[in-house]
């Protein structure tokens, strides 16, 4: 399959302009990001929260500017569109956001909602509106019924599911989910990772799902990018392979397995996540790793990707 | 459907406005429906008014109220109630439209302003806060000074004692809405700012925007009113409730009626605003984003 989606050496830095009494500060939220998505397929990005998984989502939809890098879709490089091209292309790069409360505008109803895509993009359906919309609201599990509703009056699911029938209605090829499930209820949680799965195989569409939740991650994606203090870490071919890097393997020994005869003892992390406005020289996770060596301390590990399970470690396991 | 049915499906749908729900409560009724009866009285003022608002009749100058000149007269003989009725045009249409010209500039500067950010924010609040730290009353003069007394004066006087008001809640509103994720979801549909700004951001920062418009409104009569008296307003013989006020000044303890019923009448009407301003708050339930503007 090509590649729908290239990111190359994606970077991002924020900085606050100084003063008479503070200091400039600047902070790497996203660090040379590099990494190929073809069609079709779903890479799932982990990491903490402020690892900057969610600016690397907006930075491929630029929906922030990116410092550096570049980001190819489709074999276009985004980065060299202007502001009129850029918003032709978002059609067919969409995104579902992790907060369903707050995606939706509170005086829209859900009719306007799902059909203001098509309004931004002056596209006529080939249906009458008031048909695609319900068409839409039923591909999502939605009853067209509620196509009068007003956001208020449904549950965090349902609004979630307008989120998603909002991205799709122009049917694009990329979704980015940044973290879709994370404020909703666990039983909500399954239906929306089976709706999202069902929309994939059905529209052939190609997913970066972000997520902090691994076993979600493992259970949804394909292929595995994990983030540390804004650089991808490790990056597993397939969910089954082993972790290389000692952050990943606490991320994978942190979740908690139902199964009582499978359970073990879960070592939490020492130590706290260093500021990103001064990271130390070196790999960001020495401070918390059990193989830190002089080395780690004075020198940053760069991502190997020799083995085909790349990893940016001084001493992968 | 018949009309009657039809008048009473519409005022069904008016209660259920968030308007129409400030008209819920007794105060709500009370202040509103005096408001209307106002804003009718000085629409048909000279239907409504008993006499010729400048009709002087000096023989019968500072007669006590009575018949047929309820409210007495002045010291014209002029006929205190028709005044105080044909006041009540002057000073709600100089209010209103004062009010209405600062809504419209300072929403478009305040929307702007939040909108783009940067430079231009600080330029534009920077000169719209200068506007503030000028008293209302020296605005006028300034005025005045270029255009000459009368009305015109006092109503871009009344437009700019309240700009600052306006452009502030408008940013600040702005501000707050720009973050939050449906402006983010509209912008990655492929949104224009234009859409942003016209569809999403200004119908959700119109409502705090039309109350503080509504108190204001309360806050221009009586700014007219204080021009007014100062003669800095209306001119003679227009009648304004602030001119009237002041020419009874004169004859304070000879006719009080002169000077007390435009008082009385400027007093009630911003009373009323004022209450059917809260009410208006209450049923919006927008307390919390009129503070930090």
């Amino acid at each position: 399959m090509p590649n729908l989606l290239e990111v190359r050496d994606l970077s991002k830095r924020f900085t606050s302009a100084g003063g008479p009494f503070r200091k400039a500060r600047s902070m790497h939220a996203v660090n040379g990001v590099s990494f190929d998505l073809p069609e079709g397929r779903v890479i799932g990005v982990v990491g903490e929260s402020g690892c900057g998984k969610s600016t690397l989502a907006r930075l491929i939809l630029r929906l922030i500017e990116p410092s550096g890098g570049a980001v190819n879709f489709d074999g276009d490089n985004l980065l060299a569109k202007s502001p009129s091209q850029m918003r032709k292309l978002r059609a067919r790069m969409q995104m579902v956001f992790q907060d369903p409360y707050s995606a939706i505008d509170p005086r829209y109803t859900l009719t306007r909602a799902v059909s203001e895509p098509f309004e931004v993009q002056n596209v006529t359906p080939k249906k009458p509106m008031a048909e695609e919309v319900a068409d839409l609201l039923e591909m999502v599990g939605l009853n067209p019924g509620l196509a009068a509703s007003y956001p208020h009056q449904i549950s965090g699911g349902q609004k979630q599911r307008v989120g998603i029938a909002r991205a799709l209605a122009l049917r694009p090829s990329l979704l980015v989910l940044d973290e879709p499930t994370a404020s909703l209820d666990v039983s909500v949680q399954a239906q929306i990772i089976g709706l999202l799965e069902d929309l994939r195989t059905d529209l052939g569409l190609t997913y970066l799902f972000i997520s902090h939740d691994l076993s979600l991650v493992k259970y949804f994606c394909d292929e595995i990018l994990v983030m540390y203090l804004g650089r991808v870490v490790e990056a597993l071919p397939e969910t089954a392979a082993p972790a290389r890097h000692p952050y990943t393997r606490t991320l994978m020994e942190s979740t908690f397995e139902p199964d009582p005869k499978k359970r073990r003892l879960i070592a939490p992390l020492e130590g706290e996540v260093p500021s990103p406005f001064d990271l130390p020289p070196g790999c960001a996770f020495a401070d918390r790793c059990p193989n830190a060596s002089a080395l780690c301390r004075t020198e940053t590990p760069v991502l190997s990707t020799e083995t085909g399970h790349a990893v940016a470690c001084h001493h992968p396991i | 459907m018949n009309v009657s049915q039809m008048a009473i499906r519409s005022l069904d749908a008016f209660a259920r406005m968030s308007i129409g729900r400030a008209f819920a409560s007794g105060v709500g009724m009370v202040a509103g429906g005096f408001l209307i009866l106002l804003v009718l009285v000085a629409i048909f003022a000279p239907w409504i008014a008993p006499f010729d608002y400048a009709a002087q009749n000096l023989m019968n100058a500072n007669a006590a109220p009575g018949w047929p000149h309820l409210l007495g007269t002045d010291e014209f003989g002029r006929d205190v109630l028709s005044r105080v009725i044909h006041g009540a045009r002057t000073s709600l249409s100089v209010s209103a439209t004062a009010i209405a010209i600062s809504m419209a500039a300072g929403m478009t500067l305040g929307a702007a302003a939040g909108y783009f950010g940067g430079f231009f924010e600080r330029a534009v609040m920077t000169v719209v806060d200068l506007t503030w730290s000028f008293p209302d009353i020296l605005i006028a003069l300034i005025f005045v000074a270029i255009i000459g007394p009368g009305l015109t004066s006092t109503t871009f006087a009344i437009a700019i004692a309240y700009l600052a008001q306006f452009t502030r809640l408008t940013r600040a509103q702005i501000v707050r809405l720009k973050r939050e994720t449906f402006i983010e979801a509209t912008i990655n549909l492929g949104a224009k700012p234009s859409h942003i700004l016209l569809k999403h951001l200004m119908p959700n920062a119109i409502a705090p925007v039309i109350v503080v418009g509504m108190l204001a409104i309360g806050d221009g009569i009586v700014l007219e009113a204080t021009l007014g008296f100062f003669g800095l307003g209306a001119q003679p013989p227009t009648p304004s409730w602030g001119a009237m006020m002041s020419s009874g000044t004169a004859q304070l303890f000879l006719s009080p009626w002169v000077i007390i019923f435009p008082g009385v009448a400027v007093a009630v009407t911003v009373i009323a605003v004022n209450l059917f301003g809260d009410e208006l708050i209450r049923a919006l339930d927008i307390r919390d984003r009129l503070r930090g503007a």
